[in-house]
Protein backbone atom coordinates (compact mmCIF):
# COMPACT_ATOMS: atom_id res chain seq x y z
CA UNK A 1 0.00 0.00 0.00
CA UNK A 2 1.45 3.31 -1.00
CA UNK A 3 1.11 6.24 1.32
CA UNK A 4 -0.65 9.32 0.08
CA UNK A 5 0.18 12.88 1.02
CA UNK A 6 -1.99 14.31 3.77
CA UNK A 7 -5.22 15.75 2.43
CA UNK A 8 -5.07 13.65 -0.73
CA UNK A 9 -8.57 13.93 -2.15
CA UNK A 10 -7.29 14.54 -5.62
CA UNK A 11 -10.02 14.54 -8.25
CA UNK A 12 -12.69 13.05 -5.99
CA UNK A 13 -15.01 16.06 -5.82
CA UNK A 14 -15.88 18.91 -8.15
CA UNK A 15 -17.55 22.28 -8.04
CA UNK A 16 -20.43 22.35 -10.48
CA UNK A 17 -21.97 25.75 -9.76
CA UNK A 18 -21.03 29.10 -8.27
CA UNK A 19 -23.39 31.99 -7.79
CA UNK A 20 -23.99 35.15 -5.84
CA UNK A 21 -26.39 37.94 -5.02
CA UNK A 22 -25.68 41.60 -5.67
CA UNK A 23 -22.94 42.99 -3.42
CA UNK A 24 -22.47 46.17 -1.44
CA UNK A 25 -25.58 47.44 0.31
CA UNK A 26 -28.56 45.10 0.26
CA UNK A 27 -31.05 46.56 2.74
CA UNK A 28 -34.36 45.08 3.83
CA UNK A 29 -33.32 41.43 3.89
CA UNK A 30 -31.82 39.40 6.71
CA UNK A 31 -28.39 37.81 6.48
CA UNK A 32 -29.85 34.30 6.43
CA UNK A 33 -32.35 35.28 3.74
CA UNK A 34 -29.47 36.62 1.63
CA UNK A 35 -27.74 33.24 1.99
CA UNK A 36 -30.87 31.46 0.79
CA UNK A 37 -31.21 33.92 -2.09
CA UNK A 38 -27.64 33.06 -3.13
CA UNK A 39 -28.59 29.37 -3.04
CA UNK A 40 -31.75 30.02 -5.08
CA UNK A 41 -29.89 31.98 -7.76
CA UNK A 42 -27.07 29.45 -7.99
CA UNK A 43 -29.42 26.53 -8.45
CA UNK A 44 -31.60 28.42 -10.94
CA UNK A 45 -28.71 29.75 -13.04
CA UNK A 46 -27.20 26.28 -13.34
CA UNK A 47 -30.44 24.34 -13.75
CA UNK A 48 -29.94 22.29 -10.60
CA UNK A 49 -32.99 21.07 -8.68
CA UNK A 50 -33.09 21.84 -4.96
CA UNK A 51 -33.86 18.15 -4.35
CA UNK A 52 -30.32 17.32 -5.57
CA UNK A 53 -28.83 19.10 -2.55
CA UNK A 54 -28.30 16.53 0.20
CA UNK A 55 -25.63 18.40 2.14
CA UNK A 56 -25.54 21.93 3.58
CA UNK A 57 -22.50 23.68 5.02
CA UNK A 58 -22.83 27.19 6.35
CA UNK A 59 -20.54 29.45 8.32
CA UNK A 60 -21.31 31.59 11.28
CA UNK A 61 -20.08 35.12 11.24
CA UNK A 62 -19.58 37.86 13.79
CA UNK A 63 -23.22 38.90 13.78
CA UNK A 64 -24.21 35.41 14.95
CA UNK A 65 -26.05 34.62 11.72
CA UNK A 66 -25.41 31.77 9.33
CA UNK A 67 -26.39 28.71 11.39
CA UNK A 68 -27.26 25.66 9.27
CA UNK A 69 -30.44 24.94 11.22
CA UNK A 70 -31.84 28.39 10.47
CA UNK A 71 -30.69 28.56 6.83
CA UNK A 72 -31.89 24.99 6.26
CA UNK A 73 -35.28 25.89 7.75
CA UNK A 74 -35.60 28.94 5.50
CA UNK A 75 -34.48 26.95 2.46
CA UNK A 76 -36.76 24.01 3.21
CA UNK A 77 -33.98 21.43 3.23
CA UNK A 78 -33.75 18.06 5.00
CA UNK A 79 -30.14 17.26 4.05
CA UNK A 80 -28.35 13.98 4.82
CA UNK A 81 -25.55 16.05 6.33
CA UNK A 82 -25.36 19.62 7.57
CA UNK A 83 -22.91 21.64 9.63
CA UNK A 84 -21.94 25.17 10.54
CA UNK A 85 -18.34 26.29 10.72
CA UNK A 86 -17.41 29.08 13.08
CA UNK A 87 -15.10 30.38 10.37
CA UNK A 88 -16.15 30.40 6.77
CA UNK A 89 -13.65 32.08 4.47
CA UNK A 90 -14.85 29.54 1.97
CA UNK A 91 -11.76 27.37 1.82
CA UNK A 92 -12.74 25.84 5.15
CA UNK A 93 -16.32 25.30 4.01
CA UNK A 94 -15.12 23.75 0.76
CA UNK A 95 -12.67 21.45 2.55
CA UNK A 96 -15.41 20.17 4.84
CA UNK A 97 -17.66 19.60 1.83
CA UNK A 98 -14.93 17.57 0.13
CA UNK A 99 -14.37 15.49 3.26
CA UNK A 100 -18.11 14.90 3.70
CA UNK A 101 -18.44 13.79 0.08
CA UNK A 102 -15.35 11.60 0.31
CA UNK A 103 -16.73 9.96 3.46
CA UNK A 104 -20.01 9.21 1.70
CA UNK A 105 -22.05 11.30 4.15
CA UNK A 106 -23.58 13.33 1.32
CA UNK A 107 -23.21 13.53 -2.46
CA UNK A 108 -24.08 17.09 -3.45
CA UNK A 109 -23.26 19.78 -0.92
CA UNK A 110 -24.28 23.44 -1.01
CA UNK A 111 -21.92 25.80 0.80
CA UNK A 112 -23.57 29.14 1.38
CA UNK A 113 -22.84 32.48 2.99
CA UNK A 114 -24.91 35.59 3.43
CA UNK A 115 -24.37 38.77 5.37
CA UNK A 116 -26.03 42.11 5.94
CA UNK A 117 -23.18 43.46 8.06
CA UNK A 118 -22.98 46.71 6.13
CA UNK A 119 -26.67 47.50 6.49
CA UNK A 120 -26.52 46.37 10.12
CA UNK A 121 -23.62 48.76 10.80
CA UNK A 122 -21.15 46.11 11.97
CA UNK A 123 -17.82 47.89 11.66
CA UNK A 124 -15.56 45.37 13.34
CA UNK A 125 -14.56 47.95 15.93
CA UNK A 126 -14.08 45.40 18.68
CA UNK A 127 -10.72 44.29 20.03
CA UNK A 128 -9.44 41.27 18.14
CA UNK A 129 -9.56 38.07 20.12
CA UNK A 130 -8.58 37.80 23.75
CA UNK A 131 -6.16 40.69 23.98
CA UNK A 132 -6.48 42.35 27.32
CA UNK A 133 -4.51 45.43 26.33
CA UNK A 134 -6.48 45.96 23.12
CA UNK A 135 -9.28 47.78 24.92
CA UNK A 136 -6.85 49.74 27.12
CA UNK A 137 -4.70 51.03 24.25
CA UNK A 138 -7.34 51.16 21.52
CA UNK A 139 -5.96 48.33 19.38
CA UNK A 140 -9.09 47.83 17.28
CA UNK A 141 -9.90 46.51 13.82
CA UNK A 142 -7.77 44.15 11.71
CA UNK A 143 -5.95 47.27 10.48
CA UNK A 144 -4.02 47.27 13.78
CA UNK A 145 -2.28 43.90 13.50
CA UNK A 146 -2.07 44.19 9.70
CA UNK A 147 -0.36 47.57 10.00
CA UNK A 148 2.03 46.22 12.60
CA UNK A 149 2.87 43.24 10.42
CA UNK A 150 3.63 45.58 7.52
CA UNK A 151 5.77 47.89 9.67
CA UNK A 152 7.69 44.84 10.82
CA UNK A 153 8.08 43.72 7.20
CA UNK A 154 9.41 47.17 6.31
CA UNK A 155 11.88 46.92 9.18
CA UNK A 156 13.10 43.48 8.07
CA UNK A 157 13.14 43.92 4.27
CA UNK A 158 12.98 47.63 3.51
CA UNK A 159 9.55 47.23 1.90
CA UNK A 160 8.05 50.55 0.89
CA UNK A 161 4.50 51.91 0.99
CA UNK A 162 4.65 52.00 -2.83
CA UNK A 163 5.33 48.25 -2.81
CA UNK A 164 2.20 47.69 -0.75
CA UNK A 165 0.14 50.15 -2.79
CA UNK A 166 0.74 48.21 -6.00
CA UNK A 167 -1.40 45.38 -4.62
CA UNK A 168 -4.52 47.54 -4.26
CA UNK A 169 -3.83 49.27 -7.60
CA UNK A 170 -3.56 45.94 -9.46
CA UNK A 171 -6.72 44.59 -7.90
CA UNK A 172 -8.67 47.75 -8.66
CA UNK A 173 -7.66 47.46 -12.29
CA UNK A 174 -9.25 44.01 -12.44
CA UNK A 175 -12.36 45.25 -10.60
CA UNK A 176 -12.96 47.84 -13.29
CA UNK A 177 -13.91 44.94 -15.59
CA UNK A 178 -16.06 43.21 -12.95
CA UNK A 179 -19.71 44.35 -12.87
CA UNK A 180 -20.11 42.72 -9.45
CA UNK A 181 -17.41 44.88 -7.85
CA UNK A 182 -18.38 47.56 -5.35
CA UNK A 183 -15.32 49.72 -6.15
CA UNK A 184 -14.73 50.22 -9.86
CA UNK A 185 -13.38 53.76 -10.15
CA UNK A 186 -9.76 54.06 -11.35
CA UNK A 187 -7.02 53.88 -8.73
CA UNK A 188 -3.43 54.86 -9.55
CA UNK A 189 -0.41 54.52 -7.30
CA UNK A 190 -0.43 58.33 -6.90
CA UNK A 191 -4.11 58.18 -5.89
CA UNK A 192 -3.21 55.54 -3.35
CA UNK A 193 -0.30 57.50 -1.89
CA UNK A 194 -2.47 60.62 -1.64
CA UNK A 195 -4.97 58.84 0.60
CA UNK A 196 -4.68 59.73 4.28
CA UNK A 197 -3.63 57.00 6.68
CA UNK A 198 -6.35 55.16 8.57
CA UNK A 199 -4.01 53.15 10.73
CA UNK A 200 -0.53 54.23 9.67
CA UNK A 201 1.08 52.77 7.59
CA UNK A 202 -2.22 51.54 6.04
CA UNK A 203 -4.62 53.57 3.91
CA UNK A 204 -8.25 53.20 2.85
CA UNK A 205 -7.38 51.05 -0.18
CA UNK A 206 -5.38 48.62 1.98
CA UNK A 207 -8.50 47.62 3.86
CA UNK A 208 -11.65 45.96 2.61
CA UNK A 209 -15.03 47.55 3.14
CA UNK A 210 -17.63 45.54 5.02
CA UNK A 211 -20.42 44.75 2.55
CA UNK A 212 -23.74 42.94 2.30
CA UNK A 213 -24.21 40.05 -0.06
CA UNK A 214 -24.45 36.32 -0.51
CA UNK A 215 -22.60 33.57 -2.35
CA UNK A 216 -23.03 29.85 -2.91
CA UNK A 217 -21.11 26.96 -4.42
CA UNK A 218 -22.40 23.49 -5.22
CA UNK A 219 -19.90 20.65 -4.74
CA UNK A 220 -20.51 17.08 -5.75
CA UNK A 221 -18.74 13.73 -6.16
CA UNK A 222 -16.51 13.98 -9.20
CA UNK A 223 -18.17 11.03 -10.95
CA UNK A 224 -21.53 12.80 -10.59
CA UNK A 225 -20.28 16.15 -11.94
CA UNK A 226 -21.22 15.43 -15.54
CA UNK A 227 -24.85 15.04 -14.45
CA UNK A 228 -24.88 18.74 -13.63
CA UNK A 229 -22.55 20.43 -16.09
CA UNK A 230 -20.05 19.88 -18.87
CA UNK A 231 -17.76 22.38 -17.14
CA UNK A 232 -16.93 20.88 -13.73
CA UNK A 233 -14.06 22.39 -11.76
CA UNK A 234 -12.18 19.62 -9.99
CA UNK A 235 -10.76 19.92 -6.49
CA UNK A 236 -7.20 18.67 -6.94
CA UNK A 237 -5.76 19.39 -3.51
CA UNK A 238 -6.57 20.86 -0.14
CA UNK A 239 -4.37 21.68 2.85
CA UNK A 240 -4.77 23.44 6.16
CA UNK A 241 -2.76 24.51 9.17
CA UNK A 242 -3.95 26.00 12.42
CA UNK A 243 -2.07 28.42 14.63
CA UNK A 244 -4.37 28.19 17.61
CA UNK A 245 -1.77 29.36 20.13
CA UNK A 246 -2.49 32.79 18.73
CA UNK A 247 -0.64 35.34 20.85
CA UNK A 248 1.63 32.64 22.25
CA UNK A 249 3.04 32.19 18.75
CA UNK A 250 6.18 34.10 17.97
CA UNK A 251 5.57 36.77 15.33
CA UNK A 252 1.83 36.16 15.63
CA UNK A 253 0.85 38.76 13.08
CA UNK A 254 3.40 37.55 10.51
CA UNK A 255 1.76 34.12 10.77
CA UNK A 256 4.82 32.10 9.67
CA UNK A 257 2.96 28.82 10.28
CA UNK A 258 1.01 29.46 7.05
CA UNK A 259 4.14 28.20 5.29
CA UNK A 260 3.19 24.68 6.32
CA UNK A 261 0.11 24.88 4.09
CA UNK A 262 2.42 25.77 1.22
CA UNK A 263 4.54 22.70 2.00
CA UNK A 264 1.48 20.42 1.79
CA UNK A 265 -0.73 21.84 -0.93
CA UNK A 266 1.41 21.17 -4.01
CA UNK A 267 2.19 17.53 -3.15
CA UNK A 268 -1.51 17.03 -2.27
CA UNK A 269 -2.57 18.36 -5.68
CA UNK A 270 0.26 16.70 -7.57
CA UNK A 271 1.30 19.92 -9.29
CA UNK A 272 4.11 22.42 -9.02
CA UNK A 273 3.69 26.06 -8.03
CA UNK A 274 4.67 27.00 -11.57
CA UNK A 275 1.55 25.21 -12.88
CA UNK A 276 -0.79 27.74 -11.22
CA UNK A 277 -2.42 29.85 -13.95
CA UNK A 278 -4.42 32.13 -11.66
CA UNK A 279 -3.87 32.87 -7.99
CA UNK A 280 -6.43 33.99 -5.45
CA UNK A 281 -5.47 35.31 -2.01
CA UNK A 282 -8.09 36.34 0.51
CA UNK A 283 -7.49 39.97 1.32
CA UNK A 284 -9.29 41.70 4.16
CA UNK A 285 -6.09 43.75 4.02
CA UNK A 286 -3.47 44.13 1.30
CA UNK A 287 -0.89 42.95 3.85
CA UNK A 288 -2.34 39.44 3.71
CA UNK A 289 -1.61 39.36 -0.04
CA UNK A 290 1.95 40.46 0.56
CA UNK A 291 2.43 37.83 3.26
CA UNK A 292 0.95 34.92 1.33
CA UNK A 293 2.71 35.71 -1.95
CA UNK A 294 5.91 35.21 0.02
CA UNK A 295 4.84 32.27 2.17
CA UNK A 296 3.57 30.25 -0.79
CA UNK A 297 6.84 30.95 -2.56
CA UNK A 298 5.55 33.01 -5.49
CA UNK A 299 8.02 35.76 -4.59
CA UNK A 300 11.06 35.77 -2.31
CA UNK A 301 10.77 37.51 1.09
CA UNK A 302 10.81 41.25 0.49
CA UNK A 303 10.23 40.76 -3.23
CA UNK A 304 6.58 41.71 -3.60
CA UNK A 305 7.15 45.27 -4.79
CA UNK A 306 9.60 44.13 -7.44
CA UNK A 307 7.26 41.35 -8.57
CA UNK A 308 4.44 43.82 -9.26
CA UNK A 309 6.81 46.34 -10.90
CA UNK A 310 8.34 43.74 -13.19
CA UNK A 311 5.04 42.13 -14.18
CA UNK A 312 5.69 38.80 -12.47
CA UNK A 313 2.33 39.02 -10.66
CA UNK A 314 -0.79 41.17 -10.85
CA UNK A 315 -2.80 42.84 -13.60
CA UNK A 316 -1.21 42.28 -17.00
CA UNK A 317 1.49 40.17 -15.37
CA UNK A 318 2.67 36.61 -15.81
CA UNK A 319 0.67 35.36 -12.81
CA UNK A 320 -2.84 36.88 -12.56
CA UNK A 321 -3.76 37.60 -8.96
CA UNK A 322 -7.27 38.23 -7.55
CA UNK A 323 -8.80 38.83 -10.96
CA UNK A 324 -12.14 39.72 -9.33
CA UNK A 325 -10.58 42.70 -7.56
CA UNK A 326 -10.46 40.78 -4.30
CA UNK A 327 -12.07 41.96 -1.12
CA UNK A 328 -10.25 45.26 -1.51
CA UNK A 329 -12.30 46.19 -4.59
CA UNK A 330 -14.97 43.59 -5.30
CA UNK A 331 -16.73 42.88 -1.98
CA UNK A 332 -15.97 41.54 1.48
CA UNK A 333 -17.88 38.25 1.58
CA UNK A 334 -15.28 36.49 3.75
CA UNK A 335 -13.42 35.29 0.68
CA UNK A 336 -16.33 33.41 -0.90
CA UNK A 337 -16.16 35.49 -4.06
CA UNK A 338 -12.49 34.60 -4.66
CA UNK A 339 -13.53 30.99 -5.04
CA UNK A 340 -16.53 31.92 -7.19
CA UNK A 341 -14.16 33.90 -9.42
CA UNK A 342 -11.65 31.05 -9.67
CA UNK A 343 -14.48 28.74 -10.76
CA UNK A 344 -15.72 31.26 -13.34
CA UNK A 345 -12.24 31.81 -14.79
CA UNK A 346 -11.67 28.06 -15.11
CA UNK A 347 -15.10 27.67 -16.77
CA UNK A 348 -14.38 30.55 -19.14
CA UNK A 349 -17.26 32.59 -17.73
CA UNK A 350 -15.42 35.67 -16.41
CA UNK A 351 -16.66 38.10 -19.06
CA UNK A 352 -14.48 41.13 -19.77
CA UNK A 353 -11.76 40.02 -17.38
CA UNK A 354 -11.55 36.44 -18.69
CA UNK A 355 -7.99 35.09 -18.72
CA UNK A 356 -6.65 33.16 -21.68
CA UNK A 357 -7.70 29.59 -20.98
CA UNK A 358 -6.49 29.02 -17.42
CA UNK A 359 -6.50 25.34 -16.44
CA UNK A 360 -5.37 25.52 -12.81
CA UNK A 361 -6.16 28.00 -10.04
CA UNK A 362 -5.09 28.23 -6.41
CA UNK A 363 -6.98 29.88 -3.57
CA UNK A 364 -5.22 30.75 -0.30
CA UNK A 365 -7.11 32.06 2.71
CA UNK A 366 -6.89 32.47 6.44
CA UNK A 367 -9.15 32.88 9.40
CA UNK A 368 -7.46 35.79 11.09
CA UNK A 369 -4.47 34.65 13.12
CA UNK A 370 -5.75 31.17 13.89
CA UNK A 371 -6.16 29.15 10.70
CA UNK A 372 -4.92 28.94 7.13
CA UNK A 373 -6.10 26.91 4.15
CA UNK A 374 -5.48 26.47 0.46
CA UNK A 375 -7.20 24.73 -2.44
CA UNK A 376 -6.01 23.91 -5.92
CA UNK A 377 -8.68 23.66 -8.62
CA UNK A 378 -8.40 22.41 -12.18
CA UNK A 379 -10.50 21.88 -15.27
CA UNK A 380 -8.75 18.50 -15.52
CA UNK A 381 -9.59 15.67 -13.15
CA UNK A 382 -6.16 14.05 -13.39
CA UNK B 1 -15.81 48.66 24.24
CA UNK B 2 -14.52 45.58 26.02
CA UNK B 3 -12.80 45.99 29.33
CA UNK B 4 -9.92 44.05 30.78
CA UNK B 5 -10.48 40.43 31.80
CA UNK B 6 -10.79 39.02 35.31
CA UNK B 7 -7.81 36.71 34.71
CA UNK B 8 -5.58 39.75 34.16
CA UNK B 9 -6.88 42.00 36.92
CA UNK B 10 -3.71 41.56 38.99
CA UNK B 11 -1.59 42.65 36.02
CA UNK B 12 -3.44 45.97 35.84
CA UNK B 13 -3.56 46.44 39.62
CA UNK B 14 0.20 46.01 39.90
CA UNK B 15 0.85 48.10 36.80
CA UNK B 16 -0.99 50.94 38.56
CA UNK B 17 1.67 50.58 41.27
CA UNK B 18 4.49 50.73 38.76
CA UNK B 19 5.32 47.05 38.40
CA UNK B 20 5.05 44.53 35.55
CA UNK B 21 3.89 41.11 36.77
CA UNK B 22 2.98 37.97 34.82
CA UNK B 23 1.81 34.47 35.64
CA UNK B 24 4.73 32.03 35.99
CA UNK B 25 3.69 28.37 35.70
CA UNK B 26 4.37 26.46 38.98
CA UNK B 27 5.08 23.28 37.01
CA UNK B 28 7.18 24.34 33.99
CA UNK B 29 8.03 28.00 34.80
CA UNK B 30 6.59 29.24 31.50
CA UNK B 31 5.78 32.96 31.65
CA UNK B 32 2.41 33.49 30.02
CA UNK B 33 0.39 36.32 28.55
CA UNK B 34 -2.50 36.85 27.97
CA UNK B 35 -3.45 35.80 31.48
CA UNK B 36 -5.25 32.46 31.68
CA UNK B 37 -6.15 29.69 34.10
CA UNK B 38 -4.10 27.04 32.29
CA UNK B 39 -0.48 26.90 31.17
CA UNK B 40 -0.41 26.57 27.35
CA UNK B 41 2.95 24.75 27.57
CA UNK B 42 2.28 21.96 30.12
CA UNK B 43 -1.48 22.41 30.78
CA UNK B 44 -0.78 22.81 34.51
CA UNK B 45 -3.16 24.91 36.55
CA UNK B 46 -0.86 26.24 39.25
CA UNK B 47 0.79 29.63 38.78
CA UNK B 48 2.36 32.49 40.69
CA UNK B 49 2.36 36.14 39.68
CA UNK B 50 5.95 37.40 39.68
CA UNK B 51 7.53 40.68 38.59
CA UNK B 52 9.70 40.81 35.47
CA UNK B 53 12.30 43.29 34.25
CA UNK B 54 10.52 46.29 32.66
CA UNK B 55 12.76 46.15 29.60
CA UNK B 56 12.38 44.99 26.02
CA UNK B 57 12.56 45.91 22.35
CA UNK B 58 9.91 47.31 20.01
CA UNK B 59 8.62 44.65 17.62
CA UNK B 60 6.42 47.06 15.65
CA UNK B 61 4.15 50.06 15.95
CA UNK B 62 1.14 51.63 14.23
CA UNK B 63 -0.55 55.03 14.55
CA UNK B 64 -4.34 55.21 14.59
CA UNK B 65 -5.63 58.21 12.65
CA UNK B 66 -9.19 56.91 12.78
CA UNK B 67 -11.22 56.14 15.90
CA UNK B 68 -12.83 52.71 15.57
CA UNK B 69 -14.77 53.35 18.77
CA UNK B 70 -16.43 56.62 19.79
CA UNK B 71 -14.55 56.54 23.10
CA UNK B 72 -11.29 56.94 21.18
CA UNK B 73 -12.21 60.03 19.16
CA UNK B 74 -10.41 62.49 21.38
CA UNK B 75 -7.27 60.37 21.49
CA UNK B 76 -6.49 60.21 17.77
CA UNK B 77 -3.87 60.21 16.54
CA UNK B 78 -2.49 57.65 18.98
CA UNK B 79 0.06 54.91 18.65
CA UNK B 80 -0.06 51.25 19.65
CA UNK B 81 3.08 49.16 19.77
CA UNK B 82 4.05 45.60 20.49
CA UNK B 83 7.02 45.32 22.83
CA UNK B 84 8.92 42.07 23.21
CA UNK B 85 9.89 41.99 26.88
CA UNK B 86 13.17 40.52 28.06
CA UNK B 87 11.15 37.78 29.81
CA UNK B 88 9.79 36.64 26.43
CA UNK B 89 6.26 38.00 26.74
CA UNK B 90 5.00 40.25 23.92
CA UNK B 91 2.93 43.09 25.31
CA UNK B 92 0.66 45.49 23.47
CA UNK B 93 1.35 48.96 24.75
CA UNK B 94 1.99 52.56 23.76
CA UNK B 95 5.29 54.26 23.01
CA UNK B 96 6.31 57.66 24.22
CA UNK B 97 9.38 59.82 23.79
CA UNK B 98 10.40 58.72 20.28
CA UNK B 99 9.44 61.91 18.46
CA UNK B 100 9.77 61.24 14.74
CA UNK B 101 12.40 58.50 15.21
CA UNK B 102 11.62 55.00 13.89
CA UNK B 103 10.97 52.97 17.05
CA UNK B 104 10.98 49.46 15.50
CA UNK B 105 13.84 47.45 16.93
CA UNK B 106 14.64 50.04 19.62
CA UNK B 107 15.41 49.06 23.21
CA UNK B 108 12.77 50.38 25.59
CA UNK B 109 11.97 50.63 29.28
CA UNK B 110 8.54 50.74 30.92
CA UNK B 111 7.15 53.79 32.58
CA UNK B 112 3.68 54.15 33.98
CA UNK B 113 1.34 56.89 32.79
CA UNK B 114 -2.13 57.75 33.93
CA UNK B 115 -4.43 57.85 30.90
CA UNK B 116 -7.52 58.56 33.00
CA UNK B 117 -8.22 55.16 34.54
CA UNK B 118 -5.03 54.90 36.57
CA UNK B 119 -1.44 54.34 35.49
CA UNK B 120 -0.83 51.85 32.68
CA UNK B 121 2.50 50.68 31.24
CA UNK B 122 3.90 52.61 28.30
CA UNK B 123 7.42 52.33 26.93
CA UNK B 124 10.10 54.93 26.27
CA UNK B 125 13.59 54.69 24.75
CA UNK B 126 15.93 52.82 27.05
CA UNK B 127 18.57 55.50 26.53
CA UNK B 128 18.14 59.22 26.05
CA UNK B 129 17.21 62.32 27.94
CA UNK B 130 13.78 61.39 29.14
CA UNK B 131 13.29 61.28 32.93
CA UNK B 132 11.04 58.48 34.24
CA UNK B 133 9.88 60.49 37.23
CA UNK B 134 8.92 63.62 35.32
CA UNK B 135 5.38 62.46 34.63
CA UNK B 136 4.67 65.14 32.07
CA UNK B 137 2.11 64.43 29.40
CA UNK B 138 3.61 63.90 25.99
CA UNK B 139 1.93 63.80 22.63
CA UNK B 140 0.46 60.48 21.61
CA UNK B 141 2.24 60.28 18.30
CA UNK B 142 5.76 59.03 18.13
Amino acid sequence: MTSQPRGAIRGRSAIVAAGNTEQGTVPGISADEIAVEALRRTLAEHGIAKSEVDGLITCKSYGGFGIDTEIGRLAGLNPDYSATLDYGTCNFSLHLACAVIDAGLATTVAIVYGTNQRSAGNRFGHPLGRQDEASVYGFLNVAGPAGMAFRRHQHLYGTTEEDLGRIAVSQRRYARDNPLAVFREPLTLDDYLAQPYLVEPLRRSDLCMISDGGACLIVTRADRADDFTDKPVHVMGIAQQSGLRDRQNADQWMRPWIERVAERIYPAAGIDREDVDALYIQDPTSVWVLQMLEMYGFVPPGGVGEAFRDGAVGFGGKLPLNTNGGQLSEAYMWGFLHLCEAVRQLRGEAGGRQLDGPRTAQYCSTFGFMKAASTILSVDRS
Amino acid sequence: MDTTTADASLFWDRAAQGELVFQHCDDCAFVRWPAAGVCPECLGRGFTWKPVAPTGTVWSQVVYHRAYDTSLRERIPYNVALVELTCGVRLLTRLTGFGTADPVGAAVTARFEDTGDGPVPVFAPATGTFAPAAGTAEGNVS
